[in-house]
């Protein structure tokens, strides 16, 4: 019966098969134009400066050389000096962990307080913590640099951290919060009668039940944080820069020869610490970006 | 001091100070303020109950506080000053800003961007999810789809840079038009198109976003309503438009307001690009020429990119507490 009942398109293989073929090369098209830019990258990092001149853009190496990656990581001339990508890249590591963690474990208890221990004025924070994510960061700006200032924090790299982990709470208390209601109340009501304390309960029942939701978290945040241009443009000064202004002031620079393979070199090696973890954990890295964006 | 060394203090300094904080407050708040012995344990131990949440709260409320409420209102308060900062012209930055030619064209080009960028993104995403459903390989394409996801705006500007160079050798634009015996052309010069090329990097990567999306929301459509158009008779893209498409609006909605929201706060691409120059100049990376310069111009910038952005952040956050509700 249902065989019959679906005939109708089926009865059409040539309409079918013509919508398969028009389907494919859709798709083919897309995959080029979504992943063409990222190929030729790749393989002109990989290229000398000669070869490039050959115009042989879209073609492999004919032989591959990491001068260009090495050039990138360690000589290549960001204004007036020529340290390379290196210690920026250092810049954003030791940036980027002290302010994952303080945020990630700030979110988890604030997440932890507004999701299971309902008390009044909860709805007030949870549209502030909204509005937090939300805001146009560009209105925070020149306060936030004041307020740097009179903390002594100016340019510096604690002051980086702070900015971020300031505007990394709103993020990371939502995905934590939203985590934390699936969580049964009689589990925390059991555990209140038994005479479980506040901490307690989160050491005992939260924070076991927590792994994935620090997963997504700490990826969100690490990707936020790395890739961040605006707080690192404007609260950095030479070298405190974050490894996403040394880039743009490496492919920027206007002096001598365009050395294009090393643009390339070193735009890959900015890109790569979220690449990897896009391609190690990039089910959770997903479910952080969609969570981030909240769901409809 | 080496590097590493600052970073594991600031770790232990940081980390250490939040969890003595949320320590030392829970232990002063049983033991000391409201400690749950005598006659008052029970009356104690609820006041301690209300309390706590606060307590708890307290750093990030104070952090929102103090770095997002105020900086608005003083953001708000400083575009009234002059450039030094130490005379009150009222709206003066305002009003000299809209009579500006730079200004003018800044907003034109992010009204474009606002026109633009959600709607091709969330198309060519809705797309892909709808070609990709059902598809053995699809989850593949998906996943390099979204890669530019997880690259910084600056770095996508940077490979997208690469592509439009007026280079034949290097650009893949002009490569093609090379080979076709065609002048190269510089596209972030060309008048106005350039804005649509520096436009569609962010669509690049946004695409991949609005797919994931879209692809989880196609999913969760009941099969029973597909099946029975198709058993009606309907072409597959009246059951994508008529059938499908109706029963994701509301994801497809919040999906363009998220992008929208972005779009407007985005200045990294313009600036890696062009740096605002060739009339590409939208209202961030106009507000960027501004900043530490005359502070009272680029504050009143940041709040006409505030106004211009709040309905829509007001009409998500509404969506979102709906949600969560």
């Amino acid at each position: 019966m249902t065989d019959l009942a679906l005939s109708p398109p089926l009865s059409r293989p040539w309409g079918r098969l013509a919508l398969r073929w028009l389907l494919f090369t859709l798709l083919g098209v897309f995959a080029l134009f979504y992943l063409m830019p990222l190929f030729v990258m790749v393989t002109t990092s990989l290229k000398s400066l000669e070869e490039i001149r050959t115009g042989s853009l879209i073609a492999f190496p004919r032989e591959v050389t990491f001068e260009a990656w090495k050039t990138a990581w360690s000589g290549a001339c960001t204004g007036i000096q020529c340290e390379g990508l290196r210690p920026y890249f250092w810049n954003s590591v030791v940036l980027a962990i002290p302010a994952v963690l303080i945020s990630t474990f700030v979110g988890a208890m604030n997440g932890y307080v507004i999701a299971q221990w309902r008390f009044r004025g909860a709805n007030l924070i949870f549209s502030l913590l909204l509005f937090g994510c939300f805001i146009p960061f560009q209105v925070v700006l020149l306060p936030m640099a004041r307020m740097l200032g009179i903390l002594g924090l100016a340019g510096s790299i604690p002051g980086l951290i702070f900015v971020h982990v300031i505007y990394g709470i709103g993020f990371t208390t939502l995905f934590f919060r939203n985590y934390y209601v699936t969580i049964p109340s009689e589990l925390v009501k059991a555990a209140k009668v038994d005479g479980a304390g506040f901490f307690r309960i989160f050491w005992s029942i939260f924070l076991p039940l927590s792994l994935p939701i620090v997963v997504v978290t700490v990826i969100w945040q690490f990707t936020q944080i790395w890739n961040d241009f605006l707080f690192g443009v404007s609260f950095s000064q030479a070298g405190t820069q974050p490894v996403t202004v040394a880039l743009n002031n490496i492919v920027n620079s206007t002096t001598g020869v365009k050395e294009y393979n090393v643009d390339m070199a070193a735009a890959i090696i900015a890109a790569l610490p979220t690449l990897i973890v896009y391609v190690v954990a990039g089910k959770y890295f997903i479910r952080g970006l969609t969570a981030g964006s909240v769901k409809g | 001091m080496s590097p590493i060394l600052q970073g594991l203090i600031t770790i232990i300094v940081g980390v250490g100070g939040c969890v003595g904080y949320f320590f030392a407050s829970n232990w002063i708040l049983d033991k000391v303020i409201f400690p749950a012995r005598n006659d008052d344990h029970g009356r104690n131990v609820n006041r301690a109950t209300m309390v706590r949440p606060w307590l708890f709260l307290f750093p990030a409320i104070f952090a929102l506080g103090l770095y997002l409420v105020y900086p608005v209102i003083g953001s708000f308060y400083r575009s009234l000053f002059n450039r030094a900062g130490d005379e009150f012209i009222g709206l003066g930055n305002y009003t000299t800003m809209f009579g500006e030619e730079g200004f003018r064209t800044a907003f034109f080009n992010n009204m474009l961007w606002v026109l633009f960028v959600p709607a091709a993104a969330t198309f060519f995403g809705l797309l892909v999810a709808q070609l990709t459903d059902k598809l053995k390989w699809g989850n593949i394409a998906k996943s390099l789809i979204f890669m530019p996801m997880a690259i910084s705006f600056v770095g996508a500007s940077l490979i997208w840079k690469f592509v439009y160079a007026n280079d034949p050798d290097i650009g893949i634009i002009n490569a093609v038009r090379d080979s076709m015996g065609l002048d190269p052309v510089d596209v972030l010069q060309l008048p106005f198109w350039n804005n649509f090329f520096i436009m569609f990097i962010l669509v690049w990567i946004q695409t991949g976003f609005a797919m994931v999306i879209l692809s989880a929301a196609l999913r969760g459509i009941p099969e029973e309503t597909v099946e029975a158009a198709i058993i009606d008779g309907a072409n597959p893209f009246q059951v994508f438009f008529k059938i499908k498409v109706p029963q994701i609006m509301g994801t497809i909605v919040v999906v363009w307001t998220t992008i929208t929201i972005l779009t407007l706060k985005v200045f990294d691409i313009v600036y890696a690009m062009t740096g605002g120059n060739f009339d590409t100049e939208i209202l961030p990376s106009y507000m960027m020429d501004f900043m530490f310069r005359d502070d009272g111009r680029a504050t009143a910038v940041a709040f006409v990119i505030m106004i211009i952005v709040l309905p829509v952040m007001i009409w998500n956050i509404r969506q979102a507490r709906k949600e969560m509700n």
